[in-house]
Formats: structure tokens, C-alpha cells, sequence
């Protein structure tokens, strides 16, 4: 009894010296908008839950310009713990150097989260059987659109075109009978033409994409290529197909939308709750459907995509551990079902899954319904895996460069081949700088 | 020409030079409803004071003024302390090597730090000043344009001047200060317009070299404001970039004339 | 030099002193970082610096050989000789009519220059605003007018065209404050000999004041080509990120793009090199050549 009081007694004295000094966690994200208080509030709820754990998040801009900021940041010698950095900077983040593979780092008491997640995300973001990074957001692109314009211009809102095809179908009758002064918009950026070429089962890139071992040849000029560009160019030919005029630009795609510029927006389906209040606030009805793909085309489904957590090196063990502790519990089960309902973005995990079908939420809500579903049919394969490339984001340009030169004029031929080799060119000048 | 010819074309030059900032502040004022009606509203919209709120609070752009003013101001008075110590040194000294000095500081007008961010954004890493003031500051302290204006100032005082300054056993600092100083006024305010403006206008540094909220300049605060929306709300858009302007076109109305003499004169030389 | 004459103090170490911090500023932050830029351009380097191999002339070669940065060099010369011109025509032509003895004329010529205070960044982001397809005003009015609404940064031409205009805008007044100064230093005796003469004003113009103005013009010419040269980063960042497809894309852009999102430090350090020797030239003539060449008046 005494040595208890004794033990009590020590722990009381330490106590204070304990709680004196919060633990400090740097988190930094690219999500701007509505989102950025989101996070915030999910943050606040951590820090209040977590009294030793002080976790700050920052939003830093794009996806590149986050990417960028932590392999500045980390040059500098002062990296944030926590990095959101997109899919398609996973190989440029392992060549880096800088972060460490999370799943060596996650306590054996919390492995079982792990082994929770959906097969396209595990499938994704494992790469040589073990997790990197804690998968956040995942997402994939679905078509939005508007059902008021689509009962004006005499289309079944039920009954959202589903192929390339059907698309310049409604686009016909939405131009013959003016509901809308264009009929469809969606960023020009390259994950656009990413996630079509894996539609069609088709690879982005050699060693499997880039899973097997290291790419060295990227596939742009290919007959699946070749079907997405063409459908575009008829498109944007036609006047059916506008966008703001800068790459990239996901604000300006989804402005066109929701004032009723454009019947149809294709874009992530993260935007599902900033759509559905958009569409209450301007007064249409709004509908989601599976993305379109090429005619004639099996549907192997969608990449991934989004972005997941990344944690740097260098940081004392406690400031460790609180980053993991943060980063587990960030992304468990009832903050995934929080985090989908306030955006849209994927339940990662299948308990959150078993959670909002228990809800009925996705009967009830049918707008987060289509991703959903789409993801859920996704065929596992090389191709929807997703491809790794280290320079992706020159390779982003080259393809959207590729595009507007396409729409220029350019013949489709001369311009595939020729973002063909740009592409190789800054794949080997990329392996070489790395070592490679 | 006829004068009433010539006043109708000031009058519309005048209009067409200052018609996009009427309509950006126009538009600044609506919401994005008002800002997408076909046809425009050319008049204030209601959404004057939730715009300014918004952009100063939740897209931070306090914060960023706050900064730029802090640059702003320490590089305008170092770097003018800086130059009129230089051209003291240059103009009222006999020591050796001065032509050697004068081609070091020279060169300079060919060195922008735009052709070398990539070094010098190394470089101040290394310093350790990356997301600071003193990143924004130190590298502008000095400058060749600033030292020979100066120096072009002082050598347009008379001689005599300083001959009667030594006889009366004043030392070159007490001359710079009582004498040199307020017959360079002229220089000292050009200067401060042009370095107030100039580095409340920074654009690629700041964007290389801060990465932080905390530390960021109003101009890259815009840029996020151009990206960093669910959907672009241009009246906010267009708020900021009222809120940004006007500081620096404030410091220059104040100056102008001054600027506007001095300086001309003085660089034609 | 003809400062000795004001050199009157004979301190040995005082000049030392009040020069000293120009000296440690200057090579420190301006003369390292340049030389540093031309050693690291002779370099491939991973990553700003995590690893480094030294490839020699390689990055000048891919530069000067590959048809990708030609074009970066070609749209440089076009974007900046089309900035410089109409920013000094313009501002030549606004010059002239407020120096046209009104009353007034501080006013005008106040109302005429004072967007040079306004950053790149700000006028961008409102010529972004302005030239939008869907909500902008100006083709709201081409709309009314002719019944076009252009998607301006869709075409390389048309995007250019923004780019140019917004420059232009920005840096109009900059030039009338020198050449409303330079028009009124002008010496009267010349200018009424030519009225005597009989010569109409547009030949008075040509033949008498341009000429005049002629160290005025050079000088401008170099200061609004740096200008071109480096303040208009913001323009192409905010309008169009150098497309479309890289229509628009000029070194200043594509040296950030290349050192800070692409990671490719040793080809933007050759790229900055080449500006670099761009604005050397520049220099050197105006201060050679623009003393002797240009027309003297009396």
C-alpha cells in the first residue's frame, strides 16, 4: 500500500512536468475553398481529444505547389511531419528520399487499419506489399449534371449519357434547343486522359506501368490515346466542349457548371457536397452519373486518385508518434465516413463502408451513389492500378500541351508521336538525375 | 491641335487607362450571381462588405498586407541609408581603388535577382532564412541604382559647401547629416517610392522562397486566391486585387511629384 | 575622376566603412548567387540538390538544339518586342498630347501614369478577369457589338494578345513620366526654328523633336526591355501558365517552371545564364552606345 501511494505520488509530481509541453505536429494539405475549415474543425476535434498532441494544419496550395513546398521545406532542413502529396507524385516522393514507409512506423496495436482498406485503394497505394503513406482522399472523375437543363432540352434526367458517343448525343439536342449556351466542361488536365486510357484497360507506361519495376517508356502514342483525343478535339471542335482556357483549372471548370454556363461537368467526385450546395444555391437539380467512356470500349473502371499522407524523417521519436497517432486516427473509421459525407471523397475503409450502407446513406443521398459504384465495379489490374512515374508532373504538361495543340490544329498523328518522345526524353533525363 | 481636340482625347486616354481598375472594383462588390447576369451590372453590388471581410479574414490577406508592409518599408529605408552612405564614401573620399569600387557597384545594374533565383534561393536556404523576413529584406539592402543617384545628388552641391564645412571643422558625418540630407530630399522621396513600390510588387521571390502563411506577401496572396477556391468567385478576386493596390498606389499619389521630378532629371543625366 | 574635385575628406578607413554593407549585400546576395547560377548550369541536379552530376556544356546544348526551348526563345523576342514597342508608342503618343500646354496638364499627366504602381500581379489577375469568356466585360461588349465572344486564352494568338495588353497597361505611364520630361527640357530655340521654317506639325514631330528624344528613347528602350524581360513573370503565371501549349511560354516562366516544379535546377540555371548574357548586352550598349549614337540638338 505504501509503495502505491509512493508510485501515486511520483506520478502526481510528474504529471504537471508532462502536461507542460504540447507535442507539436506540422500537417500540410492542398485543399483550398470550403475545405480548408473542414480539416480545421477535424483538427480541433484532435487536439481537444489529444491534450499532449498539438497538430497544425496548413493549406499550401495545389497539389504541385504542395509537393513542391515539402521538398523545399525539407531541403531547407525543416520539413512538416505530415505532407499530403497526390497519386501521381508516389514515385517522385520515394525517390526523394525524404519521407519514411508509414507502415514501418505504425504501432502493431493499430496494423489492423491497414488491412482495412478497399481493394482499388490497397491496390494503389501498396507498392512492393507495403504502404508508404496512409491513404486519405481517394476519389475518381464522374459526370455531373444538370437535370433542370436536361428536362428542357427533351433528355431522360434519369439517364445520364454513358458513353463518348452518347455525350455528343445530348450535346446535339442541348445546342439544338439552347438549354444551355455549352454543353460540357471538365478541367483540361491530364487526369482526364489518365483515368481513360485505364477505362479502356490499356497502360500508361512499361514494367506494367511502372509497378513491376522502374518505368522507362511512357505510352502516349497508342490507339487508346489515340480514341480519347480524337473524341475531344470532334468536341471541342463542335463548341460542345469549352473550358476556362487555363490548364488545370478545376475552379474554372466547376464556375462554368454550377451558373449553368455548361449542362455537364466531368470532375472528381470529391465535389459531390460543394455541388449539391452549389446546385440548392442556383436553383437546379442535380444528377451523377458514371464517367463516359470510348463506344465499343469494356469498362475496366478508374485509377484512384486523390492523394495520401506522407511522413518525413528527421523528427524526434516523440514528435513521431505523435504524427502517427494524428495520422491513424485521422483516417479511421468514423472520421473516413465524416470526411466522405463533408465531401464526397471515397470511405477508404470497409468498416466506414459497412458503416454508410448501414445508414442507408448512399439510398438516401443517391449523388455520392455513382462514384461509389464505380469504384466498387473497377476491375483490379495493371491498368487501373494506375501507372508510377517519376517526372509525372512534366508529363502532365506534355499532355495537356498535347491537347491544345491538338486543338489547334495540330494533326493528331504528328502530335501524339511528338509528346510521345517528349515524354521518354524527360522520363530518362528524370532516371538519370536520380541514379537510375 | 485644337485645345478642345486635345482635352477630349486626354479625357479618353485618361478613361481608358483607369477603366479596369473602375471595373475590377465594380465587380469586387458583387456577388457571383450578379457578376455571371447577361446583362452585366455595371452598378455596386450587395456584396461590397462581405467580399473585403472574406479576402482580408478567410483567404488572409491581412496577414499578407501586414508582411508586405513590413518588407516594404525596411528595405526602403535600409536600402536608401545603405546607397547614401555609399555615395558619401564615393563622392566626398579620396581612397585607392575607387574606380575599382565604382565598377564592383556598377555591375550590378546587370545582376536583377530574377536571372539568379535558383542560386540564391539555394543560398538563403542555407542561410536558414527561408520563410523569413530577413529573406525578403537582406538580399534588397544594397543597390547601384540607388548609390549613384545619389552620388549623381551630391556631386550637383557645390564645392564650396564642403570647403566650408571642413573650415568650420565639421566631420564628413556631421556634413552628410546636416548638409547633404536635406538638399538630397528630392532623391530620398523618388527613392522611396520606387523601392516602396517595387517591393510591395515582389512576385517570384516571395513565391520561391516562402512557404508559409505566416511569412507570405500580399501579390502571392492573390495567386492563391486565383486557385484556391471551390469554384472562382471573381468579386473576390477582384477585391483582393483592389486591397492589394492600394498601398502602393497610395505611397505613390503621395510622392508623386517629387518622383516625378527628381528622379527623371536625375536618371537622364 | 571628376569626383576627386569633391573629395574633401581624407579619412583612410572611414570610406571603408560606410561602404561596407553595399560590399558584404552586393557580393553576398547578387555577385555569388550569379556565379553560382553559371556553375550550377553545367550540372544535372536531382531534386534542388540532393544529388549532382556534372555534365559540362549538355544543358546548352539540349537548349540551343532542342526545338521546344527555341521556341521559348522565339516567343520571348515576340512577347518583349511587342511589350516594348507599344509601351513607348503609346506612351510617347500620351507624352506628347499632355505636353500640349493645357491647362491642367498635372492633372492629366497624374491620372495618366499612376498604374505604374500597380504590381504585374494586379493587373493580371483584373485583365484575367476582364478577358474571362463567360463574365468578362470585354466580351460582353464584342458580344453587343459583333456578335463574338473569342475564347481569348484558348488561342495562342489571342492569348498573347492579353498578355501584351496587360504589360502595355501596367507600364504605359512609366513612359510618359520620362518623355513628358524629356518633351519639356526640350531646347524652345530648335523647336522655333522649325516653326519659322514653315514646317507642318507632323514634320516638326518626325524631323526635329523624335530626334531630340533620341537619348530618351534608348534609355527607355533598354529599361523597358528588362522590364519585359523579367516583371511580366507574374502576367504568364496567372493568365496562362505559358500555354496554350506553351504558346505563350517565355524564359522568365519556363526558368521557375523548370527550377521549381519540374526540378530541373541545372537547365533553368542555363536558361538564366543565357538571359543573363541578354541583359549584359543590353547594358553594355546603352552605355556605350547610346552616348555616342544618339542626335544631338544645337
Amino acid at each position: 500500500m505504501k509503495r502505491l501511494v509512493v508510485v501515486l505520488a511520483l506520478a502526481a509530481l510528474a504529471l504537471p512536468a508532462l502536461a507542460a509541453e504540447k507535442v507539436k505536429v506540422t500537417f500540410w494539405h492542398a485543399f483550398g475553398g470550403g475545405r480548408t475549415a473542414f480539416i480545421q474543425r477535424m483538427v480541433d476535434d484532435f487536439n481537444y481529444t489529444h491534450p499532449g498532441i498539438e497538430v497544425k494544419a496548413e493549406y499550401k496550395g495545389s497539389y504541385r505547389d504542395t509537393l513542391n513546398a515539402a521538398i523545399l521545406a525539407a531541403r531547407q532542413g525543416n520539413p512538416p511531419h505530415i505532407v499530403q502529396i497526390f497519386e501521381v507524385g508516389t514515385q517522385m516522393a520515394l525517390d526523394s528520399g525524404i519521407f519514411v514507409p508509414v507502415e514501418d512506423y505504425v504501432p502493431a496495436i493499430l496494423k489492423f487499419q491497414l488491412e482495412d482498406y478497399i481493394k482499388p485503394v490497397a491496390n494503389y497505394y501498396r507498392i512492393k506489399g507495403k504502404f508508404n503513406s496512409v491513404p486519405w482522399n481517394s476519389s475518381n472523375p464522374i459526370l455531373y449534371y444538370n437535370k433542370t437543363i436536361f428536362k428542357k432540352a427533351g433528355l431522360d434526367p434519369a439517364n445520364p449519357p454513358k458513353t463518348f458517343g452518347e455525350v455528343m448525343e445530348a450535346c446535339k439536342k442541348i445546342e439544338a434547343t439552347k438549354a444551355a449556351p455549352k454543353c460540357i466542361t471538365w478541367p483540361l488536365h491530364s487526369w482526364f486522359v489518365e483515368q481513360w486510357i485505364a477505362e479502356q484497360g490499356a497502360l500508361l507506361a512499361n514494367n506494367e506501368n511502372g509497378r513491376a519495376a522502374r518505368a522507362t517508356d511512357v505510352y502516349i502514342d497508342s490507339p487508346a490515346m489515340r480514341r480519347i483525343v480524337e473524341w475531344w478535339k470532334a468536341m471541342y471542335d463542335k463548341g460542345y466542349y469549352v473550358y476556362s482556357g487555363k490548364p488545370e483549372d478545376w475552379d474554372g471548370a466547376n464556375q462554368l457548371f454550377v451558373s449553368q454556363q455548361a449542362a455537364m461537368e466531368i470532375t472528381s467526385t470529391s465535389d459531390v457536397t460543394f455541388m449539391q450546395n452549389a446546385a440548392f444555391e442556383n436553383g437546379f437539380e442535380l444528377g451523377t452519373g458514371f464517367l463516359p467512356i470510348p463506344d465499343g470500349v469494356e469498362r475496366n473502371g478508374t485509377v484512384v486518385g486523390g492523394a495520401s499522407l506522407w511522413l518525413t524523417k528527421g523528427h524526434p521519436q516523440d514528435e513521431m508518434t505523435a504524427a502517427l497517432t494524428f495520422l491513424i486516427w485521422f483516417t479511421n473509421t468514423e472520421n473516413m465516413v465524416r470526411w466522405h459525407k463533408g465531401t464526397g471523397y471515397f470511405p477508404v475503409l470497409n468498416t466506414s463502408v459497412k458503416v454508410l450502407e448501414w445508414q442507408h446513406w448512399f439510398e438516401r443521398n443517391p449523388a455520392y451513389r455513382a462514384a461509389f459504384d464505380q469504384l466498387l465495379q473497377t476491375k483490379l489490374n495493371r491498368a487501373t492500378q494506375g501507372a508510377l512515374l517519376g517526372p509525372f508532373p512534366e508529363i502532365r504538361t506534355i499532355i495537356e500541351n498535347m491537347i491544345q495543340a491538338i486543338f489547334q490544329g495540330k494533326p493528331i498523328d504528328q502530335a501524339l508521336k511528338e509528346a510521345d518522345a517528349a515524354a521518354d526524353k524527360a522520363l530518362k533525363e528524370y532516371n538519370a538525375a536520380v541514379g537510375k | 491641335m485644337n485645345t478642345f481636340a486635345v482635352h477630349a482625347l486626354l479625357l479618353l486616354s485618361v478613361a481608358v487607362v483607369a477603366a479596369p481598375v473602375v471595373i475590377a472594383f465594380i465587380f469586387s462588390t458583387q456577388t457571383p450571381a450578379e457578376i455571371f447576369r447577361f446583362p452585366p451590372k455595371f452598378t455596386i453590388g450587395s456584396a461590397f462588405l462581405d467580399n473585403y471581410r472574406e479576402v482580408w479574414t478567410r483567404y488572409h490577406l491581412g496577414l499578407y498586407m501586414k508582411n508586405s508592409a513590413i518588407i516594404s518599408v525596411a528595405v526602403t529605408v535600409g536600402k536608401t541609408i545603405v546607397s547614401f552612405l555609399a555615395a558619401l564614401a564615393l563622392v566626398y573620399f579620396r581612397f585607392p581603388l575607387k574606380s575599382w569600387v565604382f565598377t564592383f557597384i556598377l555591375l550590378t545594374l546587370m545582376m536583377p535577382t530574377e536571372i539568379m533565383i535558383v542560386a540564391l534561393f539555394e543560398l538563403v536556404s542555407n542561410l536558414g532564412w527561408a520563410n523569413t523576413y530577413a529573406a525578403l529584406i537582406v538580399p534588397f539592402l544594397a543597390s547601384a541604382t540607388g548609390t549613384f543617384l545619389f552620388r549623381q545628388q551630391f556631386l550637383q552641391i557645390p564645392e564650396s559647401l564642403v570647403d566650408a564645412a571642413r573650415i568650420d571643422g565639421a566631420g564628413p558625418l556631421r556634413f552628410a547629416w546636416s548638409i547633404l540630407l536635406p538638399m538630397s530630399m528630392n532623391v530620398v522621396a523618388a527613392m522611396a517610392v520606387i523601392q516602396f513600390v517595387y517591393m510591395w510588387n515582389q512576385y517570384l521571390w516571395p513565391l520561391v522562397i516562402i512557404r508559409e502563411s505566416e511569412r507570405q506577401v500580399v501579390q502571392v496572396g492573390l495567386r492563391m486566391l486565383t486557385s484556391g477556391q471551390d469554384a472562382t468567385n471573381w468579386g473576390l478576386v477582384m477585391a483582393g486585387a483592389i486591397v492589394a493596390l492600394l498601398p502602393a498606389l497610395f505611397v505613390f499619389l503621395l510622392l508623386q511629384e517629387q518622383f516625378s521630378r527628381g528622379f527623371a532629371l536625375a536618371e537622364e543625366k | 575622376m571628376e569626383t576627386e574635385t569633391h573629395a574633401a575628406y581624407k579619412s583612410r578607413w572611414l570610406p571603408w566603412i560606410l561602404l561596407l554593407p553595399t560590399f558584404v549585400i552586393l557580393l553576398v546576395f547578387l555577385y555569388y548567387p550569379t556565379l553560382e547560377t553559371f556553375r550550377l548550369s553545367l550540372y544535372r541536379v536531382a531534386f534542388l540538390g540532393i544529388r549532382k552530376t556534372f555534365v559540362g556544356l549538355e544543358n546548352y546544348q539540349d537548349l540551343f538544339t532542342n526545338p521546344e526551348y527555341r521556341r521559348i526563345f522565339w516567343n520571348t523576342v515576340v512577347y518583349s518586342s511587342l511589350v516594348v514597342f507599344f509601351s513607348m508608342a503609346v506612351g510617347l503618343f500620351l507624352s506628347v498630347l499632355a505636353n500640349q500646354k493645357v491647362r491642367g496638364w498635372r492633372f492629366y499627366r497624374l491620372m495618366l501614369i499612376w498604374p505604374y504602381a500597380l504590381s504585374p500581379a494586379v493587373a493580371g489577375v483584373i485583365f484575367l478577369f476582364l478577358f474571362n469568356p463567360q463574365a468578362g466585360i470585354v466580351n460582353y461588349f464584342l458580344d453587343v457589338l459583333f456578335g463574338i465572344r473569342p475564347d481569348w486564352l484558348t488561342h495562342p494568338g489571342l492569348a498573347m494578345f492579353v498578355l501584351v495588353a496587360a504589360a502595355v497597361w501596367k507600364n504605359v505611364g512609366y513612359n510618359v513620366v520620362f518623355y513628358l520630361a524629356a518633351l519639356q527640357n526640350l531646347p524652345g530655340d530648335v523647336l522655333e526654328a522649325a516653326l519659322i521654317d514653315g514646317a507642318t506639325p507632323w514634320q516638326r514631330f518626325w524631323k526635329v523633336t523624335f530626334p531630340l528624344l533620341s537619348p530618351m528613347t534608348f534609355f527607355l528602350f533598354v529599361m523597358n526591355t528588362i522590364y519585359a524581360f523579367f516583371d511580366t513573370f507574374p502576367f504568364v503565371d496567372l493568365l496562362t501558365k505559358g500555354g496554350p501549349n506553351g504558346a505563350t511560354n517565355v524564359l522568365i516562366y519556363n526558368i521557375y517552371r523548370d527550377g521549381f516544379e519540374f526540378y530541373k535546377t541545372g537547365m533553368a540555371a542555363a536558361q538564366s545564364v543565357v538571359l543573363f548574357v541578354g541583359v549584359v548586352i543590353l547594358t553594355v550598349l546603352q552605355f556605350r552606345w547610346g552616348e555616342r549614337r544618339v542626335h544631338y540638338g544645337g
